[in-house]
């Protein structure tokens, strides 16, 4: 069984998926959109993180460091060429400001969390979702978390990019999950080749899978279209996404408002820029959220 | 600093020896030779014949002043026998009082850069001679420093100015419910959506003037008990017998309620009021009334909750009031008899405990049902039926003082039914002529005899309530459950109805009554010395309601008056009455959960919401009856109180928890008083500790000290409580006093208690994990090296301060350890108050709430290991760290987790949710029950949520104009935030936030 690093389990959260949840972050992602909002979830290795607001500066790991890869001298404070990725820093460093994004978490240990946040559920009418990352890089291991999460009666929901061997994902992962979270960026192939590093085939054939079932109810099925400015949010992408859930019958999907933040969040890692990424740093404005919505709603599917 | 390199420090002292002498020369200059002020010299009975020193701590500077017989001298030298010493730090504080403004002040006497030997009281009359002179220099002082403060509010302001829209976007569709619980029985629809404050005119006009009028302070209660204490004496009679103390009360209360004003305010549903002004400040002389002498000429101009004060009240109470009762109080009975014991002098530092003692018993719970159904007629009744028993002479005086104060009351009434029929005659209004002539009979009926429909029972409780207040002070006497004792009334009412139409008209008009009755109670404040408004901030009266729950045979409680009280709470959405709401797990309907939530969401902060199941096991130790148990309410802020039964001071005490662990920081040594009163336990810097075990015993002994100390000086209170102001009328209401005989202060009550709010669990618990984990477990650093860091604030080991804020599981986190040490510091500090003797018999029941004083004494507090920095807040209650974790599921799951038994005088736990602008107010309230409904069902006793953002705060600041409604949960009562001093607007905003 490939064994997936953990970036995060999280608590309360409220919006991925119905209720209050407890969301598990895969590491590692078939596809590398440019604009990523969890960059860190891309590469399935373990990676180092230096978070410049949160360090004390002490130096404590500056000296111990062997390979003379940590240095004020340097943007972003850690020389990416030098490091070993022993993270012997991140046990140093005082404040956690360099910290290992990605840790091997044993399906007990998940499991303890949640079943921790279990009494938050019935009331909420919440439960686990898979995330990332995408968990289905994982099959296995994410379906160890699903089945015993089913023998608790919790609800399940996994968020993908739907770039996945069908065969597997409906023998894995199919009976034990409630509700599929399943990410449409663009739907040019090319475009998407260019943007998400993959071209879409295979995404659309398992969607159309997943949307045959859903027609028979025999899954919650939500479509979820990212607003990147310039990007997937062009009347041409929109329009071509809305007629394509139309046409497979289906009358409700999701937009998700450009989040900036991933900017930010790339140079704790050490990257400064990315090739195709949109530079746009600010949040999108209402005015142009609701334009996009009405292009979905002349299909008439409501968002 | 600059003037000891200048002059040397022996000629710095000299040259403010010279200063201060100036300056009392000036003022002496002005008070004999000016008689517009030399005639405040003298009072009623004589000439103020008194001195005052002022001295540095090394004596450096000594000299005084001395008033006598209308004269005023300076003195070079310190005074033998002066009443009050004020002593300061050094020269800089002693340079400091004559430049500073009162808020400088009041933080030098906080953080002992002044203190005062001696009696405060004389140094107010000092103070206030002062500001006789200096009057028009402090207040343009005050008006500097109001400006400097709104423009540093400008400075935080967010950016984007659209955040009044939030609250009022909260009003619009209100959620609606069919009839689900069985109680319910005439509301077709529970929620009562289809009714908003717009359907009240006369609750609007209440609210506006509720909102905009400044409160004035009125003399008539301190008046008229000067008055007649002046002809019959106080410690002797007219014919020089010593007076019993219950009996002197009695007769001196009884002629307040035959002379008081009787008022039937305009447009008003119920009669009385508490004052004779349209807001007012009652003054109690024989509690806190002195402790605003200083302030007579100022306080209308005082930044935080300025009161208005009329010329002849500023008389009466300077040249009448104040003189007679200057060692007639609670503070200087004690310091008089006791000879300024130790236990007072730590009081009057502030940064220690503080006892309400000092200004009042009062919080409780009168027995309102009995009153409503047998009037103070089958009441009179009962007590004569005692008497006729066999009763020793101080029973047979109290049940004569029991029935003298029932009398006053009653005649209050009946002045108030003769007003009313006045008043009718005069108003040409014919509606308002027929309302005031019904009135009439009302007031003529009730409290007098038995309560009959919903108009005389909300009469009967709002006159009684008066009359209460005519005793002792408006700090925390609570209401109980009036959903519960007013439902019957409504029952009968409706009962009589006939028609849809007629049912929905006496709908309305209950829903319009409960919020003239809740506007009434809005007619007062306590009339708070500036001081307080740093302990305080914010705080009315504190009157408590609780809803809900469940009834003494333990069924479903929730009734139709429960709605209707929660319509009027979200409808006005005011500070007080402190609307409380219990619930029952599995006996509670999730739709009235729910409504909650909602009035919580619309309010942004209230009800406080009670855990039913977690509170009655809570108090099931004590071995009171289950079926009283089922009876508690919510005390002044969230202390339980077996209504009508018990007398349980549940606000005896704030304890600084935190000062227990700096005085085992420093081998009993307190850092910011410069006291070393502590035990000897041992020196951290010097490496005396060399386990964990070690150290905490060190802090349980300092802390064991600390509530020895606290609790000798509220024994002293006490005591003069009973000398100085028995409660005869309260002890009419409480059951046990007529049958035993006794005043509720001397113990007549079937049970008694006194209740603590112990401050800093959170804060005591994350610095003893850090000290248990990076000190001595990971050995991360050593005790010696921590101590050093705080000491300097962390400024030189910002690694430490990371490693105590990132390296340890804190209480919040989720961490077992942590809250078994939580748990383990609340269960010592319960069994230790438990074993303490207590005066009244019963027990000492421990809190962890804050009211406002985790600002106040965490201004007082140097940095501490759990990484919270030097003069920042505590967190309130004993809620979190907001970086313990970044899930508020970890936040109510370790909240949750306390053990209920060691809390018996409940807790006050904080969230602060904001919800996402695009959400509907359906799931915006979905996923507040469902954090509360899960916290309860996790075994959490109490939650209090503010729903608001920090920006909508930060606006607040800087407009306050558009925010006088918004009112925030501090820890235990709600504020307006607009009123809050800076220190406790900020801590607000610095709350963790968590968006729903």
């Amino acid at each position: 069984m490939k064994i997936p690093l953990i970036l995060d389990i999280r608590g309360n959260s409220l919006d991925d998926g119905p209720g209050i949840r407890t969301v598990v972050f895969f590491k590692g992602c078939p596809l590398s959109c440019s604009w990523c909002h969890n960059p860190e979830s891309k590469k399935t290795t373990a990676e180092l993180s230096f978070d410049e607001s949160e360090c004390a500066g002490c130096d404590a790991c500056i000296g111990m460091c062997e390979k003379k890869a940590l240095s004020r001298k340097i943007i972003g404070f850690v020389d990416r060429k030098k490091c070993s990725l022993c993270f012997r820093c991140t046990e140093v460093c005082p404040s956690g400001a360099l910290s290992r994004m990605g840790r091997e978490v044993p399906v007990e240990e998940i499991m303890a969390t949640i079943f921790r946040d279990m009494p938050f559920y019935r009331n909420s009418g919440g439960g686990v979702t898979l995330s990332g990352g995408e968990p289905t890089l994982f099959m296995d291991f994410a379906s160890q978390i699903l089945q015993q999460c089913k023998k608790k009666k919790i609800h399940t929901l996994i968020e993908t990019c739907g770039h996945f061997e069908w065969g597997q994902f409906e023998k894995k992962i199919l009976p034990w999950i409630d509700m599929v979270y399943y990410d449409i960026k663009i739907m040019d192939s090319a475009l998407h080749k260019r943007y998400c590093g993959l071209s879409n085939e295979k995404i659309l054939n398992n969607f159309e899978n997943l949307a045959a079932l859903s027609l028979k109810r025999k899954i919650n099925l939500l479509a979820r279209t990212p607003l990147v400015p310039d990007i997937t949010d062009t009347p041409e992408n929109l329009q071509a996404i809305a007629r394509y859930l139309s046409a497979l019958g289906i009358s409700s999907a999701s937009l998700l408002p450009y989040n900036p933040m991933w900017k930010k969040k790339i140079m704790k890692f050490g990257i400064n820029d990315e090739i195709n990424a949109p530079d746009n740093e600010s949040w999108m404005e209402t005015i142009h959220i609701d334009k996009c919505k009405s292009i979905f709603a002349q299909y008439g599917i409501s968002v | 600093m600059l003037l000891n390199v200048m002059f040397g420090k022996s000629s710095v002292s000299a040259l403010t020896s010279l200063m201060i002498q100036s300056f009392l020369r000036y003022f002496a200059a002005n008070m004999n030779m000016r008689s517009s002020l030399n005639r405040y010299l003298k009072h009623k009975d004589g000439w103020f014949n008194f001195s005052i020193g002022l001295k540095t701590e090394d004596s450096s500077v000594a000299c005084g002043i001395d008033f006598k017989d209308g004269h005023v001298l300076v003195l070079r030298t310190l005074p033998a026998d002066a009443r009050a010493i004020a002593v300061f730090r050094n020269d800089a504080a002693a340079r400091r009082l004559l430049t500073g403004n009162s808020t400088d002040q009041i933080f030098m006497m906080l953080k002992s850069d002044m203190r005062i030997e001696g009696s405060p009281m004389y140094l107010n009359l000092f103070s206030f001679f002062l500001s006789l002179v200096f009057k028009s220099v402090q207040i343009g002082g005050m008006k500097k420093e109001r400006k400097k403060n709104e423009k540093e509010a400008q400075k935080i302001a967010p950016k984007i100015n659209k955040v009044p829209d939030a609250i009022a976007r909260r009003n619009h569709k209100s959620l609606a419910c069919d009839r689900i619980d069985p109680g319910v029985r005439y509301l077709d629809e529970p929620y009562l959506s289809e009714y908003s404050i717009e359907d009240f005119p006369r609750l609007q006009k209440f609210l506006h003037d509720h909102l905009n009028e400044k409160p004035e302070i009125c003399p008539e209660l301190a008046y008229l008990l000067t008055q007649w204490h002046r002809e019959h004496g106080f410690e002797t009679d007219a014919k020089g017998n010593k007076w019993v103390p219950v009996l002197r009360k009695a007769r001196a209360y009884t002629y307040v309620m035959e002379n008081k004003k009787p008022i039937i305010a305009e447009d008003c549903l119920i009669a009385g009021t508490t004052t004779s002004k349209k807001i007012g400040c009652p003054v109690y002389p024989d509690g806190s009334g002195g402790l605003i002498w200083n302030e007579l000429l100022t306080i209308s101009q005082r930044s935080h909750n300025p009161f208005n004060i009329s010329e002849d009240t500023r008389d009466i109470l300077h040249f009448d009031v104040f003189p007679y009762w200057m060692h007639r109080n609670f503070r200087e009975y004690v310091r008089n008899k006791y000879h300024n014991p130790l236990s007072q002098i730590l009081d009057e530092r502030y940064a220690l405990y503080f006892n309400w003692k000092q200004a009042t018993i009062s919080h409780t719970i009168p027995d309102f049902p009995k009153i409503l159904k047998v009037g103070t007629c089958g009441i009179i009744k009962e007590i004569k039926n005692e008497l006729r028993t066999k009763c020793n002479e101080e029973k047979k005086a109290t049940l004569h003082a029991m029935i003298l104060c029932l009398r006053g009351l009653e005649v209050y009434a009946e002045h108030l039914s003769r007003q009313a029929l006045h008043d009718a005659g005069r108003t040409s209004d014919s509606v308002r002529k027929q309302e005031l002539v019904h009135l009439s009979r009302v007031c003529a009926r009730v409290p007098k005899y038995g309560a009959r429909t919903l108009d005389e029972a909300v009469n009967s409780v709002w006159i009684t309530w008066v009359a209460l207040h005519m005793e002792s002070m408006n700090a925390g006497l609570s209401l109980g459950r009036l959903d519960q004792w007013l439902q019957p009334y409504f029952i009968a009412d409706v009962k009589k109805i006939k028609s849809k139409e007629d049912k929905e008209t006496y709908i309305k008009h209950a829903i319009e009554l409960i919020g003239h009755f809740f506007m009434r109670c809005t007619d007062h404040f306590p009339l708070t010395p500036d001081l307080a408004n740093f302990y305080f901030g914010g705080s009315s009266s504190d009157q408590a309601i609780t809803l809900g729950g469940v009834t003494p045979e333990g069924n479903d409680a929730v009734c139709d008056m429960t709605y209707i009280f929660l319509k009027v709470t979200e409808m006005l959405s005011i500070r007080d009455p402190n609307v409380n709401a219990r619930y029952m797990p599995g006996v509670n309907s999730d739709a009235y959960l729910r409504r909650l939530c909602e009035v919580n969401l619309v309010t942004a902060a209230t009800p406080s919401m009670h855990n039913d199941a977690a509170m009655i096991q809570s108090l099931s130790k004590l071995k009171y009856d289950i079926r009283d148990i089922r009876n508690w309410a919510a005390t002044g802020c969230v202390e339980p109180t077996l209504c009508g039964k018990h007398f349980g001071h549940t606000n005896m005490q704030m304890m600084n928890m935190v000062a227990a662990l700096e005085m085992a920081l420093n081998n009993g040594y307190h850092p910011v008083t410069r006291l070393a009163i502590g035990p000897k336990t041992g020196y951290p810097s010097k490496g005396h500790f060399k386990d964990f075990e070690s150290f905490f015993n060190a802090f349980t002994r300092q802390f064991a000290y600390l509530i020895d100390t606290s609790i000798e000086y509220n024994n002293l209170l006490a005591e003069a409580h009973q000398y100085l102001r028995p409660t005869p009328l309260l002890s009419a209401l409480i059951d046990g006093g007529i049958k035993k005989g006794l005043d509720v202060t001397k113990g007549g009550a079937k049970y008694n208690s006194s209740g603590t709010a112990i401050i800093g669990l959170a804060d005591v618990t994350d610095s003893m994990m850090v000290i248990k984990k990076l000190v001595f477990e990971e050995k991360k650093f050593t005790f010696p090296e921590l101590i050093a860091a705080l000491q300097t604030n962390f400024e030189k080991n910002p690694e430490i301060l990371a490693m105590a804020r990132k390296r340890v599981p804190l209480f919040g986190s989720g961490s077992d350890e942590a809250v078994a040490l939580a748990n383990r510091i609340a269960k010592w500090a319960h069994e230790y108050y438990a074993k303490m003797p207590h005066y009244r018999g019963g027990k000492y029941t421990t809190g962890f709430w804050s009211m406002s004083n985790h600002v106040a004494f965490g201004t007082l507090t140097g940095a501490l290991p759990s990484g919270r920095q030097a003069g920042k807040p505590f967190t309130p209650g004993l809620t979190p760290q907001p970086f313990a974790s970044k899930s508020l599921l970890d936040n109510i799951r370790d909240v949750a987790r306390l053990k209920p038994e060691n809390m018996n005088n409940n807790i006050a736990f904080n969230v602060k949710v904001v919800p996402s602008a695009h959400q509907t107010r359906e799931k915006t309230v979905e996923e507040m029950f469902s954090y509360v409904k899960t916290y309860f069902e996790l075994g959490g006793m109490q939650m209090q949520m503010n729903v608001v953002t920090s920006d909508m705060l930060r606006d607040a600041m800087a407009h306050p104009e558009n925010y006088r409604n918004l009112i925030v949960r501090i820890s235990g009562y709600n504020a307006y935030f607009v009123t809050l001093n800076r220190d406790m607007q900020l801590e607000l905003i610095e709350r963790a936030e968590y968006g729903i």
